[in-house]
């Protein structure tokens, strides 16, 4: 790194990190405000208009509106993620709790039985768990895509770590006052895991918000689509289908998420880092 | 496991009666706690397993999974007889293989930028975990375009450059390598943000006494740094690799697993045969294959990290 203690080398490195990894985002954004000629006239020659709308027009997001049934999509989605969120944090929350907090036979060996399904690769997965899902009559449902990842072995390893730290004489007093196990999780145990299980709800909106695979098979109907099968089903740049009108779509389907990493970016990176295997 | 050790040894050990009723009750509590997490397991997680399993020695379709016919070993001996398993594996390995090469050396340089005291570290964190937060299927439609032959991005850096104009996905040579620089230009972020994690470990001591000693800084780097941190590097690997065995989206998005076969990666192999071809039961052998690579490194990677020199 000495190299770039000279200012001209590290502005290079840093424009380069900057052309690599922003421009693409800063291209399909500006794309999707501007008419399909617009597009091929300004990337050759590659000058700054290539990434700057300079007459930007909304045609494209008004006729993606219009069009396709993305809103829907959205909404699909937004459900889909909320409820995803929830029901994993509650049940890995119980589930921690009880692992961590009460001393029961068995507890080894539930743990073992967890613990092992961290090596399954999901997407090895695909053909049984959707006979399994549409066997329970959850195919083309919201539930059907949001359930089988419920039981997230990643999440009740994370929150056991959490949990663990706890001092035990946090409970102990709310013992003495008679409280019960339940009364313990929640007025005790879980006020003080907040960071946690927010960390926990930010990866598991990532996976959800962002799964592809799973929703493709599962909900083929029109009206349960999810966005990124709507996304998916868009066009490539062979296909007539505008440009712009795709790339407003990329933008729109990816914007929830951008916002919420940038605002709480700290907790992202620390469950992504403590994620491992990521979705 | 020390929290239920410590609470092992303290309770009362004087009323015997009593406390064997707790102890019932408290398993009793334990379980309805763990239930609704323990059912969900067994019905999304093993079930599916041991129906892979059996289905994998199946003919059978989706569109009627009742009429399955028991057929031994006649699926894997397709998979040896014909040549798609093969290719499509070869490929899977090449693109996991071409996305570690480029990830694992770019991600420790960026991790090392991040864990230096340069100006605008935040904002190149911040930069490179942009593509690791976006959707596989968002990346694939961008980089679609990008590489477009004739009015992507990247093709009119080339021909800025005057340099002739590349077909890229369209080429049976390029597509394969194209995707896997897609796929490491996601993941990279990722990769740093792991090393790290494993940088913030290692003890300034080492490196100071070092520079005391007279060693130059790339002597600090390859001789302590880098061995230091073989355990990031082969937990990065890893991850990365099992990541790379399982990518769907940019066969399925940008390539359709051509030209030629050439980009026929496994999971996408999988989903082309179950739900397309409506032949459940090779698609269950194949998913066992994947399962079995994919166990197998993770059990390599345990073997190899049991215990060793820790700092």
């Amino acid at each position: 790194m000495t190299a770039l203690r000279k200012p001209l080398a590290l502005t290079l490195v840093l424009l380069l990190i900057l052309a690599c990894f922003f421009a693409p985002f800063l291209w399909v954004v500006s794309n999707s405000f501007k008419p399909q000629l617009g597009i091929f006239a300004d990337v050759t020659p590659i000058s700054w208009r290539t990434f700057l709308p300079l007459e930007p027009v909304l045609e494209n997001y008004r006729t993606l509106f219009e069009r396709t049934n993305i809103l829907r999509a959205l909404l699909n989605t937004a459900i889909v993620s909320a409820g995803q969120v929830a029901l994993t944090l509650v049940l890995c929350a119980m589930a921690a709790y009880a692992l961590t907090r009460i001393r029961f036979r068995g507890a080894k060996a539930v743990f073992v039985v967890i613990l092992l399904t961290f090596l399954l690769p999901v997407e090895a997965m695909l053909v049984p768990l959707f006979q399994v899902v549409s066997g329970l009559g959850l195919n083309n449902t919201l539930l059907g895509v949001m359930i089988p990842w419920i039981a997230s072995p990643f999440g009740l390893f994370l929150l056991k770590q959490a949990f663990e730290e706890l001092p035990r004489d946090l409970e102990d007093a709310a013992r003495i006052d008679g409280a019960g196990h339940v009364r313990i999780f929640v007025s005790v145990i879980l006020p003080n895991v907040k960071v946690p299980l927010l960390t926990l709800g930010l990866v598991t909106f990532l996976f959800s918000w962002n799964s592809f695979l799973w929703p493709l098979v599962i909900a083929q109907s029109p009206d349960i689509q999810l966005i990124q099968v709507a996304i998916a089903q868009q066009g490539s740049p062979t296909q007539l289908p505008n440009w712009g009108e795709t790339f407003a779509g990329a933008t729109v389907a990816t914007l929830p998420l951008i916002l919420l990493f940038l605002l709480l970016q700290k907790y992202f990176t620390q469950g992504m880092a403590m994620s491992g295997i990521k979705g | 496991m020390t929290a239920i050790d410590r609470q092992m040894t303290a309770p009362n050990l004087a009323r015997r009666p009593d406390r064997t009723a707790r102890q019932r009750r408290d398993t009793r509590t334990a379980f309805a706690f763990l239930a609704p997490f323990l059912l969900l397991l067994l019905v999304f997680q093993y079930l599916p397993l041991a129906m892979m399993a059996k289905n994998a020695f199946m003919d059978y379709s989706l569109l009627n999974p009742g009429a399955a016919k028991f057929v031994g070993l006649l699926n894997f001996e397709d998979m040896l007889h014909f040549d798609d398993a093969r290719e499509s594996l070869a490929a899977t390995f090449l693109f996991a293989l071409v996305v570690v090469l480029i990830v694992i050396p770019l991600g420790f340089v960026l991790a090392l930028f991040l864990n230096s005291n340069l100006p605008a570290r935040g904002v190149v964190r911040t930069i490179i975990m942009l593509p690791v937060v976006t959707s596989a299927v968002v990346v694939a439609t961008m980089w679609n375009f990008l590489l477009d032959p004739s009015n992507g991005l990247i093709n009119g850096v080339i021909s800025l450059l005057g340099l002739p104009r590349q077909p890229f996905l369209t080429s049976p040579n390029q597509a394969l390598i194209m995707i896997s620089v897609m796929t490491a230009w996601q993941q990279v972020g990722f990769a740093a943000i792991l090393f790290l994690g494993g940088l913030q470990g290692v003890p300034k001591e080492l490196a100071e006494a070092a520079r005391i000693d007279g060693a130059t800084r790339w002597q600090v780097l390859w001789n302590i740094t880098v061995p230091l941190l073989s355990r990031t590097t082969l937990f990065v690997v890893v991850i990365m690799t099992v990541f790379s065995l399982q990518a769907f989206a940019p066969a399925f998005l940008m390539t359709d697993g051509g030209p030629q076969d050439s980009t026929n990666l496994i999971v996408y192999h999988v989903y082309k045969m179950a739900f397309v071809m409506q032949n459940a039961g090779y698609a269950s052998a194949l998913s066992v294959v994947l399962l079995l690579i994919v166990l197998g490194i993770s059990l390599l990677q345990m073997w190899l990290l049991r215990a060793k020199w820790n700092y």
